[in-house]
């Protein structure tokens, strides 16, 4: 399954967004984003399912992590949106 | 040996922690530097310590948990943050040298709200008097690292916050032994060593910082994020943690802090005091001693100074050190502490006790007093 992804703005705001969703029963992963996604250098990204993103957008806005970008699967590759 | 030096660094750990230390070694490589399984090890035993100390200390947000070298570390930070060169600041009668040198180093203005030894109602009265328009800052420790006087913290940040004068707390030989909220308190910094009174290892500190709060890097470099930018992150604890991290030292002061919650604060700090007042009570029974201890410890903690008129202050740490008791003597790198106490000239003994000391150590202790004091 393609998944979307949520770029933080560092790994430890990465692992705050996991912990919130995680409370909320939203799994997910974080991993490296990739390079071509983002103009911050290194960075690290949440990783969900699609189902789960407007519920997870919210309880991530709703702990003050708002995201530094979102992608979203498209054919072939990712598109940016806007947060 | 009997350790009585814990105001140092607490030498005595839980066995978690050695093993703590040693699995990090084994398992973990340095948080947010990969996504591999041991930088993903190290990032979530660093995240894990935050969230554990920023829930200790009631802070919001984990991010506010900044790692430090040790509470110096820390203290320069806030203190390089807070004073401009030349700055003027409000400071207790009992600072140690991690705040005096860096306020020196500034050029501050440095008023000293000195009050006499366990009065904390003239201390409050001194700082009230003091904290005026223009104050950059006021530091404070909330346990004198010589004389463990309780020094009354949340009465100065209630006047602090009524005045908008920012607030540091230094935490040294109080974290894990009295309780402190930072919500609460509204401090802008509290600074803490981890290797004392929350059982990690020597290496380690904490600089908590309040939300939004402003802060000056010492350092700048690598931090896993924003890489393409040559300016250091705006945010925490990226901003204040350029480098790679102590991840061994981290993954020890989190069993420490673990294992202090398991005990619980107060029943630490309980049996802390019985054991210097046992100490004071026999002390005081010995010819020509000069105990710095108040009866019931209603401000004070296991730290315990005292001198003698027949032996200097080193020559009994020398004499304690032969027959393999650790203390700690002189100035105790708080000449600021002796002046305001008068006790420059001759320095004092120190006893500063951990969990691991016992009754009976105490007393092996007072044996050997009696044995040095003619």
């Amino acid at each position: 399954m393609e998944h979307y992804l949520i770029i933080a703005r560092s790994i430890t705001y990465a692992q705050r967004m996991q912990r919130a969703l995680g409370k909320a029963g939203i799994r997910c992963r974080i991993f490296r984003a990739p390079r071509d996604l983002t103009s911050l250098g290194c960075a690290y990204a949440v990783e969900l399912a699609p189902p789960d993103l407007t519920a997870a957008l919210q309880i991530i806005h709703r702990e003050h992590l708002d995201p530094v970008q979102i992608f979203l699967p498209q054919a072939g590759g990712m598109r940016e949106v806007t947060p | 040996m009997i350790y009585l030096d814990s105001a140092a660094t607490t030498f005595q750990k839980p066995p978690e922690v050695a093993r703590a230390v040693a699995e990090a070694m084994r398992t973990m490589s340095s948080p947010g530097r990969g996504g591999y399984g041991a930088a993903m090890a190290a990032a979530d035993t660093a995240f894990a310590c935050r969230s554990e100390l920023a829930e200790l200390f009631h802070l919001d947000n984990p991010e506010q948990v900044v790692f430090t070298l040790n509470a110096t570390h820390a203290l320069n930070i806030a203190i390089k943050s807070l004073v401009p060169p030349g700055g003027r600041v409000v400071i207790s009668g009992y600072e140690h040298n991690a705040v005096t040198r860096p306020l020196s180093a500034l050029g501050a203005k440095t008023v000293v709200a000195a009050g006499p030894l366990f009065r904390q109602d003239a201390v409050l009265e001194a700082f009230n008097r003091l904290i005026t328009p223009g104050t950059d800052a006021v530091i404070c420790n909330h346990v004198s690292n010589v004389f463990g006087f309780v020094q009354p913290v949340e009465a100065i940040a209630a006047i602090c916050r009524q005045r908008g004068v920012p607030f540091i707390i230094d935490a040294s030989q109080s974290a894990g032994l009295l309780r402190l909220d930072m919500a609460a308190l509204g401090a802008a910094f509290i600074a803490m060593p981890g290797h004392k009174g929350l059982y990690g290892p020597q290496g380690t500190g904490v600089l908590l910082c309040r939300e939004g709060q402003q802060v000056k890097t010492l350092l700048e470099g690598g931090t896993g994020s924003l890489s393409l930018s040559q300016e250091m992150p705006d945010f925490l604890p990226d901003r204040l943690e350029a480098g790679t991290h102590n991840v061994p030292g981290i993954a020890g002061l989190l069993a420490g802090v673990r294992f202090l919650k398991k005990q619980g604060i107060e029943t630490i700090c309980h049996r802390e005091r019985l054991l210097a007042r046992q100490a004071a009570e026999g002390l005081r029974k010995l010819p020509g001693t000069r105990v710095f201890a108040q009866p019931r410890m209603t401000a004070q903690v296991g730290v315990l100074s005292f001198t003698a008129a027949s032996r200097d202050a080193e020559t009994i740490g020398g004499a304690l050190g032969q027959r393999e008791i650790a203390v700690r003597s002189g100035l105790h790198c708080a000449p600021l502490a002796h002046r305001t106490a008068g006790t420059l000239d001759t320095g004092t003994v120190r006893l500063s006790f951990s969990h691991w000391n016992t009754a009976g150590e105490v007393e092996r202790f007072l044996e050997a007093m009696r044995e040095i004091l003619p």
